[in-house]
């Protein structure tokens, strides 16, 4: 080993606390990094280059044939913005589908299946033009009777076996001959243009599509605009629907593009804060080491050989932690990214090499910059200077602060600390900016650990899953749940008014009401991802802590609230109307008001029962919530109620739910990333309070001399860094603050939700307090160990110490 | 005066590595009120005796008493409240707080005791002028001479009113004239009572400011005079 390695290598090993910091700050910094960045380019990345190689639509329009003739569709390509345009193409909407009975899968046969939206192009596995379809299994249907569906609209085990058309009259059936798709989701269903006239001639309405690729489509207000530009063109009333690419692509990615912002923001705070440590680490071992920098130029090291050593010293943990950060974000991301892939019909994402290549390098480059300024400084030093220098901070600075720190009404030991960051004016700013970091990291993780816990809460403990008991059809009990669609004969459903008036009658109720899925779909929804459920509800559910973002709550049958999602999805405001297809019946609803959905579809509306009763349906009530009073013995009125349900086929069962996987992701993620950061950020003051106890320890000694107790020692050094971790932390709470409001705006974004005021505000005065002594509880937590180390120095020794 | 010892040592052994020890089972005592120089080459052992006399390390085997207190047997914080309360201490290198003005140096010890401020206050104004330094309080001990320095360390060291003043080379670091002023000072204290164990190279210095010198050799008591009378009742030929 060459001289300048085996100084590098004692450098190391002689600091171990420095060097286990470096390790924790640069493997923190590149985790977040690395999965922040990784997963950004990861989950954009397979949509967005699907969407360019097979020339994606922006919008996709369905027009009422009714209204509009195929001409005037086809002059809608020269409305203002649109760059280009294909169709107009056949199209039948939302059509429900159960599997066929020749499935050789018994548990699907039969079963309810995706709506499905059924459209014919000329040369369906065309390379070239608009929307090009791409087929991942089997084969383009050629007659009338097949069909090509996306993978996740039809089980895999039934490939090859019928779908069919259950809410039409005719009640077609078509063999499922390939999976293909959209890449943006126009259509769900590809037949040829025989298989289209078999389904119109079974009852299925005809519509026509449009797609287009317009100028300006960067955001949703340009999609908006553009899909006016298109009404405009035809008559009023013609547009059912537009599909927008943004959907598709939300639907892709949402929760795993939810994890980004504050990813982002730790990746952030974890590098600036890593540059700060590594700084305060190099140029505090510089600066301790002043003697020993002597003693090697004297022995004939150079300027550059020292500087080496310095920059070396910090490089080599530095490289150890980007390594193990590089590797176990890999690891962590891919639990994260499986589910956006699959949702494309992708192998597995992983995050991509040059994601980690970059961070690496650049986490690398930041250290042996931030390494190199100190380190010049030890390379410049001349030898002798070096040699004589005294360890002790030059007399002159802190006497002020000292001075009056003594006239403090406090305990001696005490007053002495407070002073004692003053004699070191630029080492305590370092340490104030480290505490500053750690303070605005607790702040924010808190702040987003308890918005999470709020939007868990209130999805968990609002509308639908509020309940002290459920009531369900007797024929449900121990059937797994979805089995049988809304419109299947075999799902049973409950006699609303029966079960209410029953319930009721029970001593201890205090409120009940029913709901199902109404096994309508909705006009104009979005295709592709989870089908839009139309809710009927029946009761009073004012106690179920539901919450409206604009409009009111229906007060009539025929008026709709849909959820914020879908509101969000398809430009859905309060007044306008959306249509709901059941049993071939087309309902107009009036939306009058847009809340926020908890019930655990992706997207929702409710509607009273009374609007199916209304049109001749039944409205499919399958569960009844109920509140019990205060102080009433569930057991008990379990029993009652039995003998009262019993006769109706109702049974009564306890109400229980579980947390979303996505939010315990999240909490464990924001948890690791804030204990890494306040322990790298306690790291830093523990190694400056180190190095501090260290060239303080002959002062230590006088005062050990003089009577200190090491009660008394430990409360000066403690004391030292307190009015630092109070600054930082009046200061970084604030900050904290703002950060997670940067961050939940686009998070909720992500998963297109508006968060109201019940999620997104979380600094109430009972979290503000605390937060605001993290900065003091991070410097308290990192110079523990120190103050104990300063408190059992051995005195004779320190004394010796010149 | 009790006929009790002061200071008590028995066979009290230091071993710092596996090589010779500091201090070999030395056993010696000192009265109250009684001035006594150890005397040595460096490494003899005589600091090492002098920590052990303050508490400031244990001994490996043997008994320390000082006051009527087992030394040996205290705690940090134990030996941190006796050297408060029972020792003021005397360094070669005056070891002042470079950071504190001179009155606030010598307030140390009295803060750390608990003494009420207005008390502190009045005994270190005393002190100081009882030195000669008063007017120096709001100084910095940078801007003081060596001999002013040592001056503000015998203030310190005399604040809880000790019932022991250890020195460990008062003279070292001062020049002939303010060693001088040293000395004088430490017999004056000595004449008012002050029991005084002062460690020193310096043969002169233990020859005109103690009544008795102790020689230590590699860790022992090589010899033990008072007056000029070797401690077991020989004369001693100078």
């Amino acid at each position: 080993m060459s001289a300048l390695g085996g100084i590098v290598r004692s450098g190391v090993g002689r600091r171990r606390v420095q060097t286990l910091v470096m390790t924790l700050t640069t493997f923190t910094a590149v985790l977040s990094s690395v999965l922040s960045l990784g997963l950004l380019t990861a989950v954009e990345a397979p949509f967005e280059h699907a969407f360019k190689t097979r020339h994606g639509a922006h919008l996709a329009v369905q027009f009422d044939g009714s209204k509009v003739t195929a001409a005037q569709t086809t002059a809608t390509a020269h409305a203002a913005g649109v760059t280009e345009a294909a169709g107009p193409y056949p199209i039948a909407a939302a059509l429900d589908t159960t599997v066929g009975a020749d499935c050789p899968e018994t548990g699907r046969a039969g079963h309810d299946n995706h709506p499905i939206t059924v459209t014919t192009r000329p040369g369906l596995g065309s390379t070239s033009g608009m929307d090009q379809l791409v087929l991942t299994r089997g084969r383009w249907p050629t007659s009338p009777g097949e069909i090509a569906l996306p993978a996740n609209n039809y089980a895999d085990a039934c490939f090859g076996s019928s779908v069919v058309f259950s809410s039409l009259p005719g009640k077609p059936s078509f063999k499922v001959v390939g999976f293909a798709d959209s890449v943006t989701n126009s259509a769900t269903g590809f037949v040829t243009a025989s298989g289209f006239t078999r389904l119109t001639a079974a009852g299925a309405k005809s519509d026509e599509q449009m797609l287009y690729r317009f100028a300006k489509a960067g955001t949703a207000a340009d999609i908006a605009a553009d899909k006016q530009a298109v009404a405009a063109a035809v008559p009023a009333g013609a547009v059912e629907d537009g599909q927008s690419y943004l959907t598709a692509e939300q639907q892709a990615t949402g929760n795993a593009k939810a994890f980004v912002p504050f990813l982002v923001a730790f990746g952030i705070l974890g590098l600036v804060l890593s540059a700060l440590i590594i700084a305060i680490v190099v140029s505090g071992a510089v600066a301790s080491g002043m003697r020993r920098i002597g003693i090697l130029k004297s022995l004939g090291f150079t300027p550059s050989q020292v500087a080496r050593a310095y920059t070396a010293q910090a490089m080599i943990p530095a490289t150890l932690g980007v390594v193990l950060g590089t590797t176990v974000g890999n690891l962590l991301a891919g639990p994260i990214l499986n589910g956006a892939s699959q949702q494309l019909g992708a192998a597995n994402a992983t995050i991509p090499l040059w994601i980690s290549a970059v961070v690496s390098l650049g986490t690398l480059l930041i250290v042996a910059v931030t390494a190199s300024i100190p380190a010049l400084r030890a390379g410049r030093m001349s030898a002798v200077q070096a040699l004589v220098v005294g360890r002790a901070p030059a007399a002159k600075r802190g006497q002020t602060a000292q001075r009056l720190a003594s006239r403090l009404p406090l305990p001696r030991a005490v007053s002495l600390g407070l002073a004692q960051p003053f004699a070191r004016p630029a080492r305590t700013v370092l340490v104030g900016a480290a505490l500053l970091l750690g303070t605005v990291s607790v702040t924010f993780a808190v702040g987003l650990g308890t918005a999470f816990s709020k939007y868990q809460d209130t999805t968990m403990s609002s509308g639908f899953n509020v309940a002290s008991k459920i009531v369900i059809p007797t024929a449900d009990v121990n059937v797994p749940w979805g089995l049988y669609g809304p419109d299947d004969p075999r799902h049973p459903y409950l006699d609303a008014a029966k079960v209410a008036a029953a319930l009721a009658e029970v001593p201890g109720t205090k409120a009940a009401f029913g709901w199902g899925e109404s096994g309508a779909t909705m006009v104009g929804a979005p295709i592709g991802g989870e089908p839009p459920v139309v809710y009927a509800v029946s009761g009073d559910f004012s106690w179920t802590n539901m919450e409206l973002l604009a409009g009111r709550w229906y007060s009539a049958p025929g008026e709709a609230v849909v959820g914020d999602k879908l509101a969000s999805a398809v430009g859905i405001h309060v007044g306008d109307y959306v249509t709901v297809v059941r049993e071939n019946k087309q309902l107009s609803l009036k939306v009058v008001g847009i809340n926020f959905d908890t019930h655990g579809t992706d997207y929702s509306a409710m509607t009273d029962a009374a609007t199916f009763t209304t049109a001749g349906l039944t409205p499919h009530i399958d569960q009844f919530n109920v509140e019990l009073a205060s102080n009433v013995n569930g057991a008990n009125w379990s029993a009652s109620a039995a003998t009262a349900l019993t006769p109706l086929n109702a049974t009564v069962q306890s109400n229980s739910t579980g947390k979303a996987l996505v939010v315990i992701i999240m909490d464990a993620l924001v948890a690791l990333f804030t204990l890494m950061l306040t322990a790298v950020a306690a790291l830093g003051v523990l190694s400056m309070v180190a190095q501090d106890t260290r060239e303080r320890v002959h002062d230590l000694g006088i005062f050990k001399a003089l009577g200190m107790t090491p009660k008394q020692t430990i409360a000066m050094v403690l004391t030292s860094v307190t009015l630092t971790g109070l600054i930082a932390g009046l200061i970084g709470v604030p900050l904290g603050i703002a950060v997670e409001k940067a961050t939940q705006t686009p998070m909720g974004n992500a998963i297109g939700r508006h968060l109201p005021p019940s999620v997104t505000h979380v600094y109430t005065a009972g979290l503000l307090l605390p937060l605001l002594a993290a900065g003091i509880a991070i410097a308290l937590l990192g110079a523990l160990l120190p103050a104990g180390w300063a408190a059992r120095s051995r005195t004779a020794t320190a004394l010796r110490t010149e | 005066m009790t006929n009790a010892p002061m200071i008590d040592l028995r066979d009290a052994t230091k071993n710092y590595d596996d090589g010779p020890p500091a201090l070999a089972g030395v056993t010696l005592s000192v009265a109250f009120g009684e001035c006594v120089a150890i005397l040595g080459h460096s490494g003899s052992g005589k600091s090492t005796l002098l920590n052990l006399i303050a508490g400031l390390d244990k001994p490996s085997s043997g008994t320390v008493t000082v006051n009527g207190t087992r030394v040996d047997q205290l705690g940090e914080a134990g030996s941190a409240k006796y050297r408060r309360a029972s020792i003021g201490m005397i360094f070669q290198f005056f070891n002042l707080l470079d950071d504190l003005t001179v009155l606030d140096n010598v307030l140390i010890p009295a803060q750390l005791a608990g003494m009420g401020k207005g008390e502190a206050k009045r005994r270190a104004v005393e002190l100081l002028g009882s030195l000669g330094i008063d007017r120096h309080g709001k100084a910095y001990p940078q801007r003081l001479s060596g001999g002013q320095r040592q001056r503000v360390a015998v203030a310190r060291a005399l604040m809880n009113r000790p019932a022991l003043l250890l020195a460990d080379e008062p003279t070292g670091a001062l020049d002939s004239r303010s060693a001088e002023d040293v000395r004088q000072l430490l017999l004056d204290l000595n004449r008012e009572g002050q029991t005084i164990v002062l460690v020193t190279h310096d043969v002169q210095l233990a020859a005109t400011t103690a009544r008795r010198t102790i020689e230590l050799v590699d860790g022992a008591v090589a010899r033990d005079v008072v007056n000029g009378v070797i401690n077991d009742g020989s004369a001693v030929s100078r």
